[in-house]
């Protein structure tokens, strides 16, 4: 449906609209001039007409009378940009013409469709014959993503007036086909960023049409798209140049072809994820890395065609120095020579992940300290044949790691953790499964030092997320001292840990397994997150007051007598960060919603 | 300690500043380094804010002078929080209507930009929570409309209710 109408009617508007900006912050509607011509009608001419005078003199009394009105349209638009709430816009809205034309682009920059009933509003006012503002002109964000199912191909139809969309966000709107996106995607020119996740009826068709219309495309994530072949997608790549961020996980046809034709034509490529293409080989990642001389992002997990050469083939002496990020969990044919090149090429990994990369050995590890300062982040779950000495080498030469899963290591002792302990900034810990460690690990990262006082003085340990399932012999008291040293913490999982699964009034504070678990595995089942761990460590606190010497507890009762006034001032903070962040801890709550294996989680991005 | 400068208001009067006070001034600053040293001697005029007005806006240079610089990703991090303002500059902002919009034009004009954006967030949060008509009287605005055109926008809009 087209609205000529509105394009003669809003002329002015609607060009200035068309001026390729993103930002709603621009003065559409723009009458500064109004301001100028008054100061010119002053100066430069010596005599005003009678009419500028009543007009200047009539904005004078307005002044005066309301100051708001001296802002011109760009100030009053920046006042509105710092209002965050839908609401207060609409009621800027409401109070005159001149707040109305000025709040309109905000407003209608992402409109809000988060329920079926406000979806069915937005769609009237966007298909109004003669609506109040060209508003299908000024969605610049669509986002049908929290309706999922209800979305169909009828119901996106009247957004195919809104060709000035920049961002469009469908995933999971499942029931949605080629007819539907196809008829959006149509004519958007504008369009910079396309989200189709889990839209598996999607075929070449939908990204056909997406080459053809949308050549400033910079971000595609067709993740489980999964009948998307290479045809359509090395049209996408010679037509849209600008590409920097490509999802394509789980879309399983894709091969080299496609792939290295992306490497090929998108020199800007940033970010590529390419999980689980299964068909992907050496090829594909020689060319991304070489060609991509600005990538910072690579992730093939689950590539598990790829082999050494992919990364030994690299052209010598080049270094990729934009390279942050490299995801090759499960890529299980890879050995300690492709790890080394990697290391040797791309000295400034931040993040790097080698989960399930089984036939890695210490000599990788050695490698890898070669990044230094630089490695914040790092996965190395499964990698069992990896021993203490090299975790300790590791934590040694890289002290501003953050992020360290060795999830089923379990090699690894006490002497591991205790190093671990060292990190300064250790922020998430993973050691699933690593059924050596005891309760002195525990000691180590809640920074009780049994054996020297130099750690005393130490305040607290900064963990937030600590995962020790199934590390069979840690015990209540161990976890007891980690909960109290450690404020900041908002993840602990504990499946598996005797103590705690057979003790109801601990599981109480446990949240819910996932709905696939068996269940034995529910029964085992032991994670707190959010202000639960906050609860348990209350609880646990109470519980010892009540009863003062455990007998259970021998190895830390002298410990336990003279720490505790600090153990207090810890939990009285915690109360206060607690309170404060709530928010952040049920988006971290969110984040782990998928993470129903307990070896590690996802990695952050 | 930094070397003075002279500030002429639009209606000529004279203030010296620090100059590492005015520089928060991005205008000033440039001006500074296109002009070099020379400009020194003379007062700078600052030709659409009145000496009241410029008096304020130093006032919270003074305050703000060794805030470090603004980084560029600043603004992606304060979306969540886009109207907490610190205690000073509450304070600092509690002036009639017509000095903080001055306040505003100035920041605006001279290019300070954290002072522009707290006089934003001051406005903004006076409009926060309120209805239109508290809002017109809040700001002493007319409303323009017709009751069809406010009854139109106010339907097309009804979405927005919903936060």
């Amino acid at each position: 449906m087209s609205h000529p109408r509105h394009l003669t009617l809003h002329s002015d508007e609607t060009t200035s609209v068309s001026s390729s900006s993103s930002s709603p912050e621009r003065a559409v509607y723009d009458d500064t001039d109004f301001f100028t011509q008054r100061n010119d009608s002053q100066s430069s001419l010596g005599v005003a007409s009678l009419r500028d005078m009543t007009m200047s003199s009539s904005l004078e009394l307005e002044h005066r009378i309301s100051p708001v009105s001296r802002l011109p349209p760009e100030l009053l638009i920046s006042c509105f940009s710092k209002l965050n709430s839908s609401m207060d816009l609409r009621s800027c809205m409401l109070v005159s013409k001149t707040w109305s034309r000025n709040a309109v682009d905000l407003l209608w920059h992402k409109p809000l469709c988060n329920s079926w009933e406000n979806l069915l509003n937005v769609v009237q006012a966007v298909r109004k014959e003669d609506s109040y503002f060209p508003y299908f002109a000024l969605v610049k964000r669509l986002n049908l993503s929290s309706l999922k199912g209800q979305i169909s191909d009828g119901t996106v139809q009247p957004f195919t007036c809104c060709k000035r969309i920049e961002r469009l966000t469908l995933n999971e709107c499942s029931k949605l086909t080629d007819h539907g996106v196809v008829s959006i995607v149509n004519g958007s020119n504008s369009l910079l960023a396309l989200d189709i996740t889990g839209l598996d009826a999607v075929t070449d068709h939908t990204l056909g049409a997406v080459a053809e219309h949308c050549p400033r495309l910079q971000g595609l994530n067709i993740t489980d798209c999964s009948k998307v072949t290479d045809e359509s997608l090395i049209a996408v790549s010679r037509s849209c140049r600008h590409l920097k961020r490509l999802k394509l996980n789980n879309c399983t046809l894709i091969t080299d072809e496609s792939v290295t034709s992306v490497a090929r034509h998108c020199p800007a490529m940033l970010e590529i994820d390419l999980h689980n293409c299964r068909q992907i080989t050496d090829e594909s990642i020689t060319s991304l890395i070489a060609r991509g001389r600005q990538l910072r992002e690579l992730r093939i997990a689950h590539c598990s065609l790829v082999t050494d050469n992919a990364f030994l083939e690299l052209p010598k002496h080049l270094a990729f120095d934009s390279l942050r990020i490299l995801d090759l969990t499960a890529c299980h044919q890879l050995h300690d020579e492709a790890v080394e090149k990697i290391i040797e090429t791309s000295p400034r990994l931040r993040n790097l992940v080698l989960a399930k990369c089984k036939d890695i050995t210490d000599k990788s590890v050695h490698a890898i300290t070669r990044l230094g300062k630089n490695l914040h982040y790092i996965h190395l779950g499964h990698c069992a044949q990896i021993t203490d000495a090299a975790v300790i080498q590791l934590v040694k030469m890289c002290n501003r790691i953050r992020y360290i899963d060795l999830a089923c290591c379990h090699r690894l002792t006490d002497a591991s953790v205790k190093q671990l302990a060292t990190l300064p900034k250790l922020r998430r810990i993973g050691l699933v499964k690593c059924q050596a460690i005891t309760d002195r690990s525990i000691m180590a990262l809640a920074k009780i030092n049994t054996e020297v006082s130099l750690l005393k003085s130490q305040a607290h340990s900064l963990l937030e997320r600590v995962h020790l399932s199934y590390c069979v012999h840690l015990t209540l008291q161990g976890i007891h001292a980690l909960l109290n040293r450690c404020p900041k913490l908002t993840h602990l999982s504990l499946t598996g840990i005797q103590g705690f699964f057979m003790r109801e009034d601990l599981t109480a504070f446990c949240r819910e397994a996932p709905p696939e678990f068996t269940e034995h595995q529910r029964n085992m089942f032991c994670v707190f997150s959010g202000p639960k761990i906050n609860q348990l460590r209350d609880y646990l606190n109470n519980e010892e007051h009540a009863s003062i010497y455990d007998t259970e507890g021998t190895m830390y009762d002298d410990r336990d007598a003279e720490d505790g006034e600090a153990d207090q001032q810890v939990t009285g903070m915690m109360h206060a960060t607690g309170l404060g962040g709530v928010d952040d801890e049920d988006m971290n709550d969110e984040d782990e919603a998928g993470e129903g294996s307990q070896c590690g989680e996802a990695p952050d991005s | 300690m930094s070397t003075q400068i002279k500030l002429q208001s639009s209606d000529n009067v004279e203030i010296a500043v620090d100059r590492d006070v005015a520089e928060r001034s991005i205008l000033i600053k440039n001006m500074m380094e296109d002009l070099g040293d020379g400009i020194m001697a003379e007062a700078i005029p600052i030709p659409n804010v009145n000496e009241p007005v410029l008096r304020k806006v130093i006032e919270w240079c003074v305050q703000h002078r060794s805030d470090p610089p603004s980084s560029a990703d600043e603004d992606t991090d304060s979306r969540k929080k886009t109207t907490d303002i610190d205690e000073w500059d509450q304070k600092f902002m509690q002036v009639d209507q017509e000095m903080l919009f001055e306040i505003i034009l100035a920041a605006n004009y001279l290019d300070i930009k954290p002072l522009l954006d707290v006089g934003c967030k001051t406005v903004a949060n006076m409009i926060k929570g309120k209805s239109p008509e508290e809002i017109r009287k809040t700001f002493n605005i007319q409303n323009d409309f017709t009751p069809e055109e406010e009854d139109q926008i106010r339907r097309e809009n009804e979405w927005a209710e919903d936060r």
